[in-house]
């Protein structure tokens, strides 16, 4: 039987997401929420107010979002004052722990397959199943490559990710489109 | 009264039929499959079927989407259970004695309990929905606007306040969720707001693409940036359902189910609360207190029973006054929309049916948990084995799909995409996503209520805080956020403190 000791309701999602952040790192947060409270409250001023429609001026399109500008800032500045006074301008305070260095290279690599994924391969003329089928393919590839490099089956691992790839491409197509007559991209 | 049983008997009805049936059955298994699967959320679940199944009549879609509501948040035990690690959010309060029990060889056992709290739970929170969506629904039909902004302020607030372990970063992200909600056209004028020229702005973000970005994308990319994969308990004992221990345990079965209706009935609060609400009440009255953390059964069965009723307690806000207790709660309501049912206090009249269905497919979404506790677990225990390096691009691959399917346009795929790359991380940062949802959901209705107000109070904000439900509302609201300021934090607990120890001084001169 094996087993992994973790604290009760480790979770994956949390285990990065969870680290708590630093008061450096909230400092800086707070200073771009106050930024954008600010871009939204005087984007908000500065909309039409349909005077030339005659509407009621209680009902200018700006209100709300003029008001959340201004809770933006509000929120913002208490996130800097606590900040500030958990000692964020301290040079001996604690900073948040840097992610890893394998972290940091496999969150790169998978964000760049996404995006060239979402944004170069669907919707430009090549068929859904192929393009899905390129991207999981490639995937499998590259996340289990150093591990099937330490096994020796690099050449196994490739095929058994095109398999996967265009098994995976080839159901969601016929699921989406056949069976429940849903557009794809 | 009799108008309503009779409307309840024929929804039942209704759904006696080999293909209901089998949509039902269908639909839970999904949701167990994709609870099982850490990380996988019930609003990711809810989100990718809801564009699975768009082009289904809309009770067989809702059926669906329902059956794996629950069965999403039940099939989340199994990973807690063997893995140590929550399948969603709402399974981490059984994560501490269900692991407990699975290292002592007891796991069978845990998930037999899981699902007999689990389906106990449901049908506690079904009742709850059949009698008291219709009078909620009714009561609602007086709330007018300045009842609505307060509802839709309350559960952003509530929801930044009591998800997440910082106030402070929920709200942030409650207003968030409100000023992207204030995109596109707005309701009165058709204005464009914040749209730069884009015309794919103008129709706003929509939700779908919005949920499978913030529980879809950002989760892929949490998921492979982690390198280290978690490993299994096996399982070995008996995995039936323990109704000897429902009967034992009632008390905890009753407490935590009213829990979890009670705290599924405030908006936005999510499931989880739910659970850690009826945990800690089952520790602080239970008789083997000192066993919680360690392994008790009174615990996991409080935590599974509390999450599950809290299902049907965010199903009567979302029904009732069109106001979603949770995240999965408000992509149901989204689907309804999309489906032509407009949820909200007009529903008891322009589809009085709808609301009985709902109990009905919820009744049958509680069965499906049954049967697969029942006959499919050791089966499903396969789907725990799938690695994350397979599993998380086909998931991002149904996260595109979902994002486009709704109204077929690439620019949803882009906002999925500039959604889930900022939620990864904004999350890192301990920023919740819930609130995001509930502002997302929410803006709409709090824009048209506050201009809709002032131009019937001329411009005065007093009504706002003088009608009787208002200033009940508004009166939460600001207490809630005050209780972050420390002074008054400090007082409310002094104050408590001294009226407790007069109670018990009180109590204690009578015994």
């Amino acid at each position: 039987m094996s087993t992994s000791q973790q604290e009760p309701g480790a979770d994956s999602a949390q285990h990065l997401a969870a680290q708590p952040a630093s008061p450096h790192s909230d400092f800086v947060a707070a200073l771009i929420w106050i930024g954008f409270g600010i871009a939204v409250a005087i984007g908000s001023w500065r909309m039409d107010r349909l005077e030339n429609q005659d509407v009621n001026p209680y009902t200018v399109p700006g209100l709300l979002p003029g008001l959340l500008g201004i809770a933006l800032i509000f929120f913002g500045l208490l996130l800097l004052l606590r900040a500030w006074r958990q000692g964020a301008l301290d040079a001996s305070t604690p900073r948040a722990t840097p992610m890893s260095a394998a972290e940091r290279r496999r969150l790169l690599i998978v964000l760049g397959l996404c995006l060239t994924f979402g944004i170069g391969l669907v919707g430009h003329g090549l068929p859904f199943w192929l393009a899905a089928a390129l991207f999981v393919s490639t995937t499998i590839s590259i996340l289990q490559y150093p591990q099937r490099r330490a096994d020796h089956q690099v050449a196994r691992g490739i095929a058994t990710a095109i398999a996967i790839g265009l098994g995976a491409g080839l159901a969601i197509t016929l699921v989406f489109q056949e069976f429940f007559l849903v557009r794809l991209p | 009264m009799l108008q309503g049983l009779e409307l309840l008997g024929q929804a039942y009805l209704s759904f006696l039929n080999p293909l209901s049936l089998a949509y039902g059955l269908g639909g839970a298994l999904l949701g167990i499959i994709v609870g099982c699967m850490p990380g996988l959320s019930a609003t990711l679940c809810i989100a990718l079927l809801t564009t699975l199944t768009i082009k289904l009549p809309a009770n067989d879609a809702i059926l669906i989407l329902i059956c794996s509501y629950v069965g999403t948040l039940y099939g989340g035990s199994r990973s807690a259970i063997l893995l140590n690690i929550p399948g969603t959010a709402a399974n981490a309060a059984s994560c501490a004695d269900g692991y407990a029990l699975a290292l002592r060889g007891e796991a069978g056992r845990a998930i037999g309990i899981a699902t007999s709290g689990a389906f106990c739970g449901t049908l506690f929170g079904v009742l709850c929905l059949a009698a008291f969506t219709p009078t909620l629904a009714e009561v609602a039909l007086s709330f007018g606007a300045f009842e609505f902004f307060w509802l839709a302020l309350f559960g952003v607030t509530m929801s930044g306040s009591l998800v997440g372990n910082d106030p402070l970063k929920g709200w942030l992200m409650g207003a968030l969720g409100l000023f992207v909600a204030q995109i596109g056209q707005e309701g009165l004028y058709a204005h464009d707001r914040f749209t730069f020229g884009l015309h794919e702005l103008s129709g706003g973000i929509a939700l779908i693409p919005a949920l499978v970005g913030a529980f879809g994308f950002a989760e892929v990319l949490t998921t492979l940036a982690d390198p280290v994969e978690r490993k299994l308990v096996e399982l070995r004992d008996s995995i039936l359902p323990r109704f000897r221990e429902v009967a034992q345990y009632w008390r905890t079965v009753l407490r935590s189910g009213a829990i979890g209706v009670l705290t599924g009935l405030l908006p936005g609060v999510g499931e989880d609360s739910g659970a850690w609400m009826s945990y800690a009440a089952a520790k602080a009255t239970s008789k083997e207190r000192h066993l919680f953390g360690k392994g008790s059964i009174d615990g996991l069965m409080a935590a599974e029973t509390g999450d599950m009723s809290s299902i049907p307690g965010h199903i009567i806000p979302a029904l009732a006054l069109g106001i979603p207790g949770s995240a999965p709660s408000a992509v149901l309501l989204a689907a309804m929309i999309l489906h032509g049912i407009q949820p909200g206090p007009m529903l008891m009249i322009e589809h009085p049916q709808f609301v009985y269905h709902v109990v009905a497919m919820t009744t049958l979404a509680t069965i499906c948990i049954l049967i697969f506790g029942l006959f499919l677990v050791r089966p499903l225990l396969y789907v725990l084995r799938i690695k994350r390096n397979v599993l998380m691009p086909i998931i991002f691959l149904l996260a595109t799909v979902g994002a486009f399917a709704t109204q077929s346009r690439l620019f949803d795929v882009y906002s999925m995409l500039a959604i889930g790359v900022g939620a990864f991380f904004l999350r890192r940062k301990g920023y919740p996503m819930a609130p995001f949802v509930l502002g997302l959901v929410l803006g709409s209705l709090l824009d048209k209520s506050l201009r809709r107000g002032l131009v019937l109070s001329d411009g005065s904000v007093v009504p706002f805080f003088t009608r009787p439900i208002c200033m009940v509302l508004a009166t939460v609201t600001i207490f809630t956020m005050l209780l972050y300021v420390p002074v008054f934090n400090r007082a409310v607990k002094h104050g408590t403190g001294a009226l407790v120890g007069s109670l018990r001084s009180l109590v204690g001169r009578r015994g």
